[in-house]
């Protein structure tokens, strides 16, 4: 594993806090969070869910997508005031998305947690056309806006919150290995 | 450098301003909002060296200070108040900036007590800075700060502690916001708590500390490469005997602030009263900040 792959702690709520939002792009919830603290809201994401994400009993709130959920956490975190924590939980490209809008609505790096969560598929930066590719769960894939056979490499982009993505081929053109799952 | 001291003048019964200018249209350093400069001060048998914040915008043709005179000050201060005038001049060290704006804060909100506003004086002069301000005063010195402060809402003085809703204030700050805090040591102590408590992560909470030393049981601080043993008397400080005994062990505050004086300790407890060790670094006591801090123990082993 290459050194640049951040590193995730077990999910659990910061006792400093003195409000807690948590977002996710499973479904639900980790299991009993709501009646661990009082000021806590949890976002999820319930494709097909209602349309308006109301907030339900338990303080939660179901999003029909992760799009949705991220156009609304800017405007979220931009009326929040200090002693808030922030939890994202899911995939890679989720949670450093989520974290890279809470940075620039003010919130510090110690105010954030991220916990990665559900299938192991990764979002992949094509390198030569700058094309994001969703949900990829093999090391090998082609690109859909350049057709390049892509090689997913271990090296994580923060900003991107993607893998890069370099032609298979690059050192004997034509040869592409065998794909092999993501273990991590 | 030398500087001079172009204007003095009382700002409340206790506390003094001054002019610094250069001599002989010298230029004068940049000094950024939140740095302060060493004054030697000539004392009758010693020089004093004090740090204090520049108030004056970083562009100023001329530094200003603002002096508190401290109760029971053995020098410096009192000699500020009491014996400087228009006209002498002061070696004077280029400024060092502990206190810089935080870059990252989209907003400030900044809190002071007494002399503490003065860091806060140079921050007030930035141009677009987002901020809000409270500051804490004596009633009697009211009208004096009211001069320093700008008349919009964004600047606000106390007169007692109990308009001053700390908590309130707090909890109502946006996320992009930092604090800022500089003062006496019991209001920073309230403050860091309520922030705390209210859940303020301390990496947007920072402070300035103008010192902290205090007299104690002398001591002997042995020297081990220099190959010399000092004493340490009542009321000097180990970098002030060190100095005395011709020796020139690094410094830059004098206020346990900066970290500068930092010296390895090889045996012996320091009795540590800086603002700059971790609470680890503390814990382990092999390191002493030589311009605050003492020893509980007779003696003291440094690597010096
Ligand atoms: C970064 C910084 C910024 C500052 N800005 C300001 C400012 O804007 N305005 C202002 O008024 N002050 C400021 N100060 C405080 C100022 O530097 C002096 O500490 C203060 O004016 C008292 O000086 P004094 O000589 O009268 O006091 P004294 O207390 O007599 O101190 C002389 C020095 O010796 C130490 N000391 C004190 N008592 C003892 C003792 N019994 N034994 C051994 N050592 C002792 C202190 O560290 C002090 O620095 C600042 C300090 C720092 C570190
Ligand atoms: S000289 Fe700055 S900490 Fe001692």
């Amino acid at each position: 594993m290459s050194k640049n792959r951040p590193v995730y702690e077990p999910f659990a709520l910061e006792p400093s806090g003195r409000a807690h939002l948590v977002v996710t792009s499973l479904d639900a919830p980790p299991e009993g969070i709501e009646d661990s603290f009082d000021n806590i809201e949890v976002w999820t994401v319930k494709h097909n869910g209602p349309g308006v994400p109301v907030l339900a009993a338990g303080g939660v709130r179901p999003f029909r997508s992760t799009t949705e959920l991220l156009a609304q956490l800017g405007h979220r975190l931009g009326r929040e005031t200090a002693g808030l924590r922030f939890y994202a939980i899911g995939s890679e490209a989720f949670i450093w998305d989520a974290y890279n809008i809470g940075i620039v609505a003010g919130l510090h790096p110690s105010e954030i947690s991220l916990h990665r969560a559900g299938p192991l598929v990764r979002r992949v930066y094509c390198s030569h056309c700058r094309t994001m590719i969703e949900g990829v769960p093999v090391n090998i894939v082609s690109c859909p806006s350049c057709e390049a056979a892509l090689f997913v490499r271990d090296h994580f982009s923060r900003r991107l919150a993607a893998f890069m993505g370099v032609k298979v081929d690059a050192e004997v053109p034509g040869e592409i290995p065998a794909a092999e799952v993501f273990t991590s | 450098m030398k500087l001079k001291i172009e204007a003095a003048g009382q700002l409340t019964s206790g506390i003094r301003k001054f002019t610094l200018a250069p001599v002989d249209g010298a230029v004068l350093p940049r000094a950024g909002a939140g740095s302060h400069v060493v004054l030697e001060i000539p004392g009758p048998n010693r020089v004093w060296k004090n740090a204090y914040s520049i108030t004056s915008a970083a562009d100023a043709l001329a530094y200003e200070i603002m002096v508190r005179r401290v109760e029971k000050s053995r020098g410096g201060s009192a000699w500020l108040h009491e014996h400087a005038k228009v006209g002498d001049v002061l070696e004077v060290y280029p400024p060092q900036n502990l206190f810089a704006p935080q870059r990252k804060a989209k907003r400030h909100l900044l809190l002071s007590a007494g002399i503490g506003i003065t860091p806060f004086l140079s921050y007030l002069k930035l141009p677009g800075l987002a901020y809000e301000m409270h500051h804490c005063c004596k009633p009697e010195d009211e009208t004096a700060f009211r001069t320093l402060l700008p008349s919009g809402p964004e600047a606000t003085l106390h007169t007692s502690r109990n308009t001053l809703n700390l908590e309130a204030l707090l909890k109502r700050q946006k996320l992009d916001t930092h604090l800022s805090v500089c003062g006496p040591e019991s209001f920073m102590d309230v403050v860091l708590a309520t922030a705390a408590h209210v859940g303020w992560p301390a990496a947007k909470v920072h402070k300035e500390s103008f010192g902290g030393a205090t007299g104690g049981e002398p001591f002997v601080a042995h020297l081990k490469r220099s190959g010399v043993k000092v004493n340490v008397g009542r009321e000097e400080s180990l970098l002030d005997a060190m100095e005395a005994a011709g020796l020139t062990p690094p410094c830059l505050c004098r206020g346990g602030a900066c970290g500068e004086c930092k010296l390895t300790v090889l045996d012996g407890v320091p009795a540590h009263h800086d603002h700059y060790l971790s609470e680890t670094e503390r814990a382990a006591n092999n390191a002493i900040m030589i311009c605050v801090s003492r020893a509980k123990t007779p003696e003291l082993v440094l690597d010096f």
